[in-house]
């Protein structure tokens, strides 16, 4: 298939603006200021049915139209914070189409009347941020940011901005907090970053692949765009597929249709390096409930809604698989080693909880568990749930919940000493 | 919101509980509950710094109404999770339940995770006993933990923030109330998390640590026992203490306060001060204190208090009797006759004021002067003071404070406080000052001088004003003073500022004593007086005139009589009597045989004080705690009373009059002035004293007329007040208390009598003081640490008390040669005195800014010229 986000995949060296002028670049801005009004391009993204690539999958048009139109100014953050275990996607996209990015930024800026845009990009990938920051003045040195651009009399200009090392800067109030200078963590909503956002003005966050869908649905239209997917669910998405599979990597799919997990793990993926069978799969990172490999699980159709009757999501559609070879008790001590590590601290049952549950699992790692502290997990993890100020604790005691749901057999094992915590190699650690 | 902004808010019906109440629209869901009885158990949330949402211990069920978008009906939806209440504004048939089985559920897991790695070391806590942690758990909480005891998270005890607060790092549940205390309400932001996660830790930015003088207020709101004071740590256990109700008795806006007293072995089994506490009072100190006022009282309890009578024998002052010394009082008062004077100062009573002035006029002398002398005005206030009911914390949009002369900050730091929280509620702050002061941050015209030019620029701003602003009543004098301003020019700011003053609903102007001394300070008041009266900001509440005095208890001297030109209630005097001045000069030339000093330490300010008691043949009579610098050239010394000791009355400087109690028996054989003065009195024939406090108060409302008719009940009156601090409920957490020993009662100002003719005078300038070759202008101004004898009883405020220095302009230092540190060599009033320069950009060029009572003599007594030599360092 021609891709619309992985570009690069069918135009070699599509990161040089040339190219990417060349190939149809910078249409889609100039579509949207030269035949919309900034209202109609905000009508046309609702019309696309475009949804959040970041995780939450809410409307991106909708989300543009609760931008007051009487206050200024007005900001657009691009949400580059890419931190989500297993997500790789979109520094692929800056990396090879900077220019795509900056194209969606732009006519998200346009649609809203921005004049500033922020691209909050994670301190890790400060290579690519200079790459960005390079890109950034090619696309000045054609007009397309400063003054008046293609003669609109609308001026933007775009920054980088890198984080520190926060998996809840991507959060986007936190993000927001960081940005503006101050500890990352996320703010008390209402009000919403819609109405309130960064320095207090009304703020459009928005994930690096949602942006890059909007050159395409500006350039081809609607009708084009809407060809791909489902009514719900329209557009390509991006699946990271990790873990043990035997070609992992990123993979532009239209949601929905035959786009399901077998054929990303078996048909693309390769099936398994071990040959044994797939056991569990995270579908969207550590932040969603683990699923356990059924043919039922295997055999539906990847959308937004699709995966809800499990009870998980499909989030930023980072999809870890595990095989057999997997103890999931250990599989959850992973995560959670990863988010008592990441939690603000900010609010107390995502501090205390998450800090307790690892010490269980250093327990569980070090084999001193019974089934009543498997009870105890549960129980710490569940009275997380629905507490806290953002989503992180939430998420924190999912792999807890979902391990001991679908997979107590293997804590079992743990506890009655026979199997080993950790079965497969230690991946290092980093940090403390 | 305000107590009174919920006071005018409309009523919306809250259910809670099913039960249905009316409250006012737009308040605090927790505020509204409390309100309505019902406690909703908090951590991080306080009315005072509203809400953070991080404890997630006020979690409910909320159900908001909603209108149906088919059927247009409105309609009950509840959330389907818990709610935080503390982030919820109450709206018209809001309904709340709190004592569900999923709100019990929650709160009781909330707690469970904040106790999953406390130290539980309650028995050794100093917060064990009125700590919100305990109360709470108590209540809502598991009995027990499910942690594994060796899980939890061990970190330090003892980590000092400061001199003054220690962080208990296993205690601490992160509310941030602390750090948002530092941030919203003393804006020094001086503390913040590092780390986070479970790492995360309160630490302080600051050098030194904990660098702001309101850091005492985080211990009380610090709703666990993570923050204690250096003061009270380990000291004693909340129920042991007896609170006594007392008041600040260093600066002068009249802070409620506990001494919080118990029988102590290290007191001699008598009761001995433990902690200083607020006690809440939303119309003076709200529930805040400064750290002076919290952590100064040492010296009330120290070794070096004087214990016995003194007399001077052979040279030397000797300890003897009460009956000796008293002897010798008695013979030389008969033997001056009506040749004495009187000063008295600003820390006494107003019982111990008025009987001291009582005995000064009884032997036919009107020789009286209030000490510091350097601030005059008060008859000014007692016609055009703000009215009565007068509350700062009421001052908002469209209302103008202007504060002139002063550096609020050090001067009154709780007005400071409430003027930056007016500030920021909407009222145009006017800072007019000779130099940058911290105040210029929250000020919508920072107004700048020459030093020197206080009086001409708030002339020059009642001169700039339209003819058309009318006093709204008749003022002798007006047309005289007004058409005398005119004369005065005004910049630009001046007059948007006068503007801005003069079109205010309400209006109240604070003069001070940056750079001023006596003679200025009159004028000064004068001319903020005229200012208020043509613009018809008097005799209303919120309107007129305060003057930061330099004493807690200065405006009570007033009051009391204890000037050379009036009696008791501002009572002229026909042939007025020798003021502080005048009775120098006496002294010198021996026209005067006695003087009696009293809680005043002149000497300690003043090199001419110095040398005339030494040269004078007059009898020096000194009554004083310590044996002070004035008290060493005294022939008398005799050992007064701190306010601990005793019962009696501060006048605020909002003339609010406020009672204080008795917390600990007398030191030796300390007396209080008030009981001195009788006792003399009545061996010089007068008629026979009161035996207690309060009856020499029903003499005052009697004697003072503005005082007439305030009665000790009055005194003692108590109202709710909101936010609801205290009491035995678990809302507010932490400990301020609530007041049950009165709110103190408002004099009223002649202003506030419609009929009474007001009288104005063109408010004088001296000369312009222009500094030659060489030479700057030093400028005194007042900072609330310095080395005055009871702070250097204090060790724990020692460390923050600067080495003394004058600040000059990077600009002038350049010019004289001058680095930073150098030793300098200044001359004020005639004397040589030796200063560490410090550089500072915010100092105006031609001036060095010196603070009053760093050292002894240290500064001059008001602006003026002085040659700047700098010293060769001497190395050690």
């Amino acid at each position: 298939m021609t891709h619309i986000l992985l570009r690069e995949l069918d135009i070699p060296g599509i990161d040089d603006i040339e190219v990417y002028l060349a190939n149809d670049g910078y249409e889609g801005l100039r579509k949207a200021i030269a035949d919309h009004t900034p209202d109609e391009v905000i009508d046309l993204v609702k019309a696309s049915g475009l949804r959040g690539r970041g995780g939450a999958g809410f409307p991106t048009g909708t989300k543009w139209s609760f931008i007051p139109k009487d206050i200024f100014p007005k900001y657009v953050t691009v949400n580059a914070d890419e931190s989500e275990p297993g997500t790789f996607k979109d520094r692929q996209l800056m990396e090879n189409n900077p220019q795509q990015v900056i194209e969606g930024a732009l006519i998200c800026a346009y649609a809203i009347q921005a004049e500033t845009v922020y691209i909050y990009i994670r301190g890790e990938y400060w290579d690519i941020a200079d790459h960005l920051d390079e890109a950034i003045e090619h696309a000045r040195k054609h007009g397309f940011i400063g003054k008046n651009i293609l003669g609109s009399g609308w001026n933007c200009e775009l920054y980088t901005h890198r984080g520190a090392g926060a998996y809840i800067c991507g959060e986007e109030t936190a993000l927001l907090e960081s940005l503006e200078g101050k500890r990352g963590q996320p703010r008390i909503r209402p009000p919403f970053p819609a109405v309130a956002g960064l320095y207090a003005k009304p703020t459009v966050i928005n994930n690096v692949e949602t942006l890059s869908n909007l050159p395409y649905i500006l350039r081809e239209g609607v009708d084009t765009y809407r060809q791909l997917g489902t009514d719900e669910s329209p557009g390509p998405k991006i699946f990271c597929l990790s873990g043990h599979v035997n070609n992992p990597g990123n993979y532009e799919l239209p949601m929905g249709g035959d786009t399901t997990l077998r054929k990303l793990i078996f048909e693309l993926g390769g099936g398994t390096p071990s040959g044994l069978p797939v056991k569990a799969i995270l579908p969207a990172g550590a932040s969603a409930m683990v699923l356990p490999a059924t043919d039922e699980v295997l055999d539906t159709p990847l959308t937004y809604e699709s995966l809800k009757p499990f009870g998980t999501s499909l989030g930023s559609a980072s999809v870890i698989i595990m095989d057999e070879s997997v103890n999931m008790g250990w599989a959850a001590s992973k995560m959670i080693h990863f988010f008592s590590q990441e939690s603000c601290g900010q609010c107390t049952p995502c501090r205390e909880g998450t800090y307790w549950l690892r010490r269980l699992y250093d327990r569980l790692e070090a084999g001193e568990i019974d089934m009543e502290d498997v009870d105890r997990m549960n129980s710490v993890a569940a009275q997380m749930v629905g507490k806290c100020i953002c989503a992180l604790g939430d998420f924190a005691a999912d792999p807890v919940l979902g391990t001991i749901k679908h997979f107590k057999a293997d804590y079992e094992l743990i506890a009655n000493g026979k199997s080993a915590p950790a079965s497969v190699e230690e991946a290092p650690v980093t940090g403390d | 919101m305000t107590w009174n902004e919920s006071a005018m808010a409309d009523l919306v019906t809250l259910t809670i509980d099913d039960v249905e109440y009316e409250v006012p629209a737009g308040m605090n869901l927790i505020d509204a509950a409390k309100q309505c009885g019902v406690d909703i158990p908090v951590f991080c949330y306080h009315p005072k710094l509203g809400y953070d949402g991080n404890c997630r211990m006020c979690l409910i069920d909320l159900g908001t109404p909603r209108r149906n978008r088919e059927t247009g009906e409105v309609a009950l939806a509840w959330f389907p999770g818990v709610q935080t209440a503390c982030t919820q504004t109450v709206v018209d048939g809001m309904a709340i339940r709190t004592t569900s089985e999923t709100v019990q559920n929650a709160r009781r897991e909330i707690l469970e995770f904040l106790l999953s790695s406390h130290p539980l070391d309650c028995p050794i806590c100093d917060k064990g006993g009125e700590c919100p942690l305990q109360n709470l758990t108590m209540r809502h909480g598991p009995g027990t933990t499910r942690m594994y005891w060796t899980d939890r998270m061990h970190l330090g005890k003892h980590v000092p923030l400061g001199g003054l607060i220690y962080l208990d790092q296993e205690r601490c549940v992160q509310c941030a109330r602390c750090i948002r205390f530092q941030d919203q309400i003393a804006d020094d932001s001086v503390l913040g998390f590092d780390l986070r996660g479970r790492k995360q830790q309160i630490i302080t930015r600051s050098e030194p640590g904990f660098d702001s003088i309101f850091s005492g207020n985080t211990t009380d709101i610090c709703p666990v026992g993570a923050l204690t004071t250096a003061d009270f740590r380990f000291n004693a256990r909340p129920w042991e203490m007896v609170q006594v109700a007392t008041l600040c008795s260093h600066t002068p806006e009249g802070s409620n306060m506990y001494f919080d007293t118990r029988i102590d072995r290290e007191a001699g089994g008598l009761a001995t001060i433990k902690r200083v506490m607020p006690r809440q009072n939303e119309q003076v100190n709200e529930i805040w204190l400064s750290d002076k006022s919290r952590f100064v009282h040492h010296y009330m309890e120290h070794p070096d208090r004087l214990i016995s009578p003194m007399l001077r024998k052979s040279g030397q002052l000797i300890e003897v009797s009460w009956e000796e010394a008293l002897g010798e009082v008695i013979t030389q008062l008969e033997a001056a006759g009506a040749d004495i004077g009187g000063i008295a100062g600003g820390r006494l009573s107003n019982e111990s004021l008025f009987s001291f002035q009582k005995l000064i006029r009884a032997q036919g002398s009107d020789n009286l002067a209030a000490y510091p002398a350097r601030m005059a005005g008060a008859e000014l206030v007692a016609q055009v003071g703000v009215g009565r009911g007068t509350n700062l914390q009421e001052l908002g949009a469209g209302d103008a404070i202007l504060v002139a002369a002063c550096d609020l900050h050090q001067e009154a730091p709780i007005w400071w406080l409430r003027v930056k929280a007016a500030a920021a509620r909407g009222a145009a702050l006017i800072v007019l000052n000779g130099r940058a002061t911290r105040l210029d941050d929250y000020a919508a015209h920072s107004v700048r001088y020459d030093f020197g030019g206080e009086v001409a620029a708030l002339n020059a701003m009642l001169g700039s004003l339209s003819k058309r602003v009318k006093a709204g009543r008749e003022v002798e004098g007006l047309e005289e003073t007004r058409s005398a301003a005119a004369k005065f020019p005004a910049s630009r700011a001046m007059s948007a500022a006068a503007r801005a003053f003069a079109g205010a609903e309400n209006a109240v102007v604070m003069v001070g004593s940056d750079g001023i001394g006596a003679s200025v300070s009159q004028e000064l008041a004068q001319a903020a007086a005229n200012l208020l009266v043509a613009t018809g900001h008097v005799g209303r509440t919120n309107n007129g005139l305060i003057v930061v005095w330099g004493a807690a208890n200065s405006q009570g001297a007033f009051d009391m009589g204890v000037h050379h030109a009036f009696g008791p209630g501002y009572q002229p005097l026909a042939q007025p009597g020798l003021g502080y001045e005048g009775m120098l000069r006496a002294l010198q030339d021996n026209a005067l045989k006695a003087l009696i000093i009293a809680g005043a330490d002149p000497v300690f300010d003043d090199r001419r004080a110095e040398d005339i008691l030494r040269a004078t043949h007059a009898t020096i009579i000194v009554q004083d705690m310590f044996l002070t610098q004035t008290a060493e050239l005294a022939d008398v010394v005799l050992p007064t009373q701190s306010i601990a000791e005793q019962d009696g009355t501060y006048t605020s400087g909002e003339r609010r009059v406020q009672r204080f109690y008795q917390a600990i028996e007398p030191i030796g054989e300390s007396q209080a002035v008030w009981a001195i003065a009788q006792t003399i009195g009545e061996q010089l024939g007068h008629p026979p004293g009161k035996p207690v406090a309060t009856l020499i108060f029903n003499e005052i409302a009697l004697s003072a007329s503005p005082y007439e008719g305030i009665t000790g009940s009055a005194l003692t009156r108590v109202e709710p007040q909101f936010p609801d601090v205290g009491g035995k409920d678990l809302y507010f957490g932490g400990t301020a208390f609530t007041n049950r020993h009165g709110l103190g009662v408002q004099w009223p100002t002649l202003a506030e009598d419609a009929r009474a003719r007001l009288t104005v005078r063109p408010a004088q300038v001296g000369a312009q003081i222009s500094p030659g070759r060489g030479q700057l202008i030093a400028v005194p101004i007042t900072s609330l640490y310095d080395a005055e004898p009871v702070m250097q009883k204090t060790d724990l405020l020692q460390e923050r008390v600067p080495a003394p220095y004058a600040a000059l302009n990077p600009a002038d230092a350049d010019r004289l040669g001058v680095a930073a540190g150098d030793p300098l060599e200044m001359t004020f009033d005639g004397h040589p005195v030796i200063l560490s320069a410090v550089l500072d950009e915010a100092v105006p060029e031609g001036v060095a800014v010196v603070p009053r009572r760093l050292q002894s003599q240290g500064a001059p007594l008001a602006a003026a010229v002085t040659p700047v030599t700098r010293l060769e360092r001497v190395s050690s």
